[in-house]
C-alpha cells in the first residue's frame, strides 16, 4: 500500500463515507510509515478540536459554499454527485492531491482563511454602520445584518459570516467597545480595553493547532504574534466604533487585518 | 578486606563505563552533526530566476561573474539534504529536512553568486538573509530572519518578515515594498518611484533624500516612525498619528490640504519643488521628521 492510497482512505474517513475505523492494511501501513502516522495524528487532533467548537462560532453555510467554490475553481477539490455543496468543510475537503506533501495536505486551508480574514476586515470597515445606528436598530443578541441598516442590494447579498469572523477575531468576549474611550482620541487608552484580551476565534484556534506541530517554541511565538495582532485589531475597532468618521483610523483597521493575513501567510509558508 | 576490594572494583567498573559512554556519545554526536559542504554550478541566460528556500539557515547572495550561478551549501548534519533543479533559466535550490531534523541539525547555510540581473527569491524562516550588488527583482521572506539588502538598483525589492528586522541601504530606483508584523525597518539612502514600508509593532527609520519623484509611504500601528532628510529635500509631506504625537523639525511650507490637520497629531507641508510625496502614518506610534 502506498501513502497516496492511505490519503484516499483517510479522505473518505473524514468525509464520513466510512464508519471511522481504518482498514487493516491501512492500519499496518500507518504503523510503519512515520509520515502517514503523523497525518493520522493531525487529522485526529483537528477532528477533536473541531468537535469542541461551539455551533455558534461556525460560519454560515454559504461561507463554506463560497470557499468550496474557490477551491473547486483552483482544482483542489472535486465534485461528488452525492454530496450536498453545503456540507463541504474546508479542513476535511475531499482533497485529491496525492502527490503533495503531508503539511500542504493538512494546512492548505490557511490560504482561504487568510483571505477570509482580510475580506472580513474590508467588509467590517466598509460596511459597519455608526454605533448609534446599530444600537437603535439591532437587538443585542442578534447579529446585525447589514441589510437592516443599509438597504443597498449589494450589501444585502454579502455573506454574514465575515462579520462574525471579524467579531470572533477582534473583539473581546462581552467587552464593551462602545463609548468607553475619549472622543478626542486621547492617547491614554481606556483601562477596559487594555485589560480585556481578545478571545481566540475558531480560525485562530485552528491556526494554532496546525502551527503547534512545528514545536512548542514556534507555537508560542506565533501565539504571541497572533495575540498582538488581535489586540491591535481590537484596539483600532474600538476607536473606529467611537469615531466612525475617522477615515484614517478605518484604514489602520484595514492595515491591522492585513497584518493578521500576513501572519497566516508566513505560517503557511513555513508549514509548506 | 574482600568487601573493600569489591567496592574498588565496582567503582572502577563504573568509571570505565562512564568513559566508554562518553566516548561513544561524543562519536555519535560528532557524526550526527557532521558538517559538510556542497557546491552546485549552473549556467544561465540573461534575466534568470533563482530561488533558494531553506527552513533553517542563512542565505547570502552576491553578484558573480558572467552567466554562472554558484551555490555553496554548508549542511550541518546528514538530517538535511539539498534539492536542486534547473529548468532553462530557472534554478530552484531547496533544503529538504529528513526525519528527525531539528533547527540545529536541519540548518543549511547558503552562499550564492549569481548574475547581477537575475531575479532572486529567498526564503528562510530563521535567516539571516542578505543580498547585495544586484540589479534584478528581489523577494526575501522569513519569519524570524534578519534581512539585509545593500547596494541594489532598478528592481523590485519585496521583503516580508514576522519579527525579523529589515535593513535596506543604498537602494536606487527601486520599487520597494516591505511588510513586517513586529520587525523594525531601517531604510538608508533608499529611493525610487515607490517605497512602501509597513510594520505593525516595529519601528520605521528612514534616512535619505526621498529621491526626485516617488511615492514614499510608511505605516505602523504602534511603532514609531522617524524620517531624517537633508535640508534641500524636495517633497510633499503628510504625517498623521491617530493616537500618537507628531513632530516636524523641518521648515515646511504650509499648503492647503483636504486632510484635516490637528496640531500635535498631524502635519502637512512642502519643501523644495515637492518632487516626491511622503506619507507617514501611525495609529498610536510617534512620528518625527528631522532635518539632517
Amino acid at each position: 500500500m502506498k501513502c497516496s492510497d492511505v490519503e484516499r482512505v483517510l479522505s473518505e474517513l473524514v468525509d464520513g463515507a466510512s464508519d471511522g475505523t481504518l482498514p487493516i492494511d491501512v492500519e499496518a501501513h500507518v504503523k510503519s510509515c512515520p509520515d502517514c502516522s503523523d497525518l493520522v495524528s493531525d487529522l485526529k487532533l483537528i477532528a477533536s478540536e473541531a468537535r469542541q467548537l461551539a455551533a455558534t462560532e461556525e460560519p454560515a453555510p454559504r461561507v463554506w459554499v463560497r470557499i468550496a467554490a474557490e477551491l473547486r475553481a483552483e482544482g483542489l477539490i472535486v465534485d461528488s454527485a452525492t454530496r450536498d455543496s453545503a456540507s463541504v468543510r474546508p479542513v476535511v475537503v475531499s482533497v485529491s492531491v496525492p502527490a503533495s506533501p503531508r503539511w500542504r495536505w493538512s494546512a492548505f486551508w490557511l490560504a482561504p482563511v487568510a483571505a477570509a480574514v482580510l475580506a472580513a476586515g474590508a467588509y467590517v470597515i466598509s460596511h459597519k454602520p455608526a454605533p448609534q445606528v446599530a444600537k437603535q436598530q439591532a437587538p443585542p443578541s442578534v447579529v446585525t445584518s447589514p441589510a437592516q441598516v443599509t438597504p443597498a442590494p449589494q450589501v444585502a447579498s454579502l455573506p454574514a459570516a465575515p462579520q462574525q469572523v471579524a467579531k470572533n477575531s477582534a473583539r473581546p468576549a462581552g467587552g464593551n467597545v462602545n463609548g468607553t474611550g475619549n472622543e478626542n482620541g486621547n492617547s491614554k487608552r481606556p483601562a477596559v480595553e487594555a485589560a480585556v484580551e481578545p478571545e481566540p476565534s475558531a480560525e485562530d484556534q485552528q491556526f494554532l493547532s496546525v502551527v503547534s506541530t512545528l514545536g512548542p517554541s514556534t507555537r508560542a511565538t506565533y501565539e504571541n504574534q497572533l495575540k498582538a495582532v488581535n489586540a491591535d485589531i481590537q484596539e483600532t475597532q474600538a476607536y473606529v466604533d467611537r469615531n466612525p468618521r475617522d477615515v484614517d483610523a478605518r484604514q489602520h483597521l484595514m492595515d491591522a487585518y492585513q497584518q493578521k493575513a500576513l501572519l497566516y501567510q508566513i505560517a503557511l509558508d513555513r508549514i509548506q | 578486606m574482600a568487601s573493600l576490594r569489591r567496592v574498588i572494583v565496582h567503582r572502577a567498573n563504573i568509571q570505565n563505563t562512564a568513559v566508554v559512554t562518553l566516548v561513544l556519545a561524543t562519536c555519535l554526536s560528532s557524526s550526527a552533526f557532521a558538517e559538510s559542504k556542497k557546491e552546485y554550478r549552473f549556467t544561465v541566460g540573461p534575466n534568470a530566476i533563482i530561488s533558494v528556500d531553506t527552513q533553517y539557515g542563512s542565505i547570502s547572495v552576491k553578484p558573480g561573474s558572467g552567466d554562472q550561478v554558484l551555490v555553496t551549501a554548508t549542511l550541518q548534519s546528514d538530517n538535511v539534504e539539498v534539492d536542486q533543479q534547473q529548468n532553462g533559466d530557472r534554478i530552484e535550490i531547496a533544503s529538504h529536512l529528513l526525519q528527525g531534523a531539528s533547527e540545529q541539525t536541519g540548518r543549511v547555510d547558503y552562499e550564492v553568486l549569481i548574475p547581477p540581473d537575475a531575479t532572486l527569491n529567498l526564503h528562510s524562516s530563521t535567516g539571516p538573509l542578505s543580498a547585495e550588488g544586484l540589479r534584478g527583482d528581489l523577494t526575501l521572506e522569513g519569519a524570524d530572519a534578519v534581512v539585509n539588502v545593500h547596494n541594489v538598483e532598478n528592481g523590485h525589492v519585496h521583503v516580508r518578515t514576522m519579527r525579523g528586522p529589515i535593513t535596506l541601504t543604498d537602494v536606487r530606483n527601486g520599487h520597494v515594498e516591505i511588510a513586517s508584523i513586529s520587525g523594525d525597518i531601517h531604510l538608508k539612502s533608499v529611493t525610487g518611484p515607490l517605497v512602501q514600508a509597513s510594520s505593525g509593532r516595529g519601528k520605521i527609520f528612514y534616512n535619505g533624500d526621498f529621491g526626485s519623484g516617488g511615492d514614499y509611504k510608511f505605516t505602523t500601528h504602534t511603532g514609531d516612525i522617524e524620517a531624517v532628510a537633508p535640508a534641500d529635500v524636495s517633497a510633499d509631506f503628510r504625517a498623521h498619528s491617530v493616537l500618537g504625537r507628531v513632530h516636524a523639525d523641518f521648515p515646511l511650507q504650509a499648503k492647503h490640504s483636504r486632510f484635516p490637520v490637528e496640531a500635535g497629531r498631524s502635519f502637512v507641508g512642502t519643501t523644495g519643488k515637492a518632487a516626491s510625496e511622503v506619507v507617514l502614518r501611525s495609529f498610536s506610534g510617534k512620528i518625527r521628521l528631522k532635518q539632517r
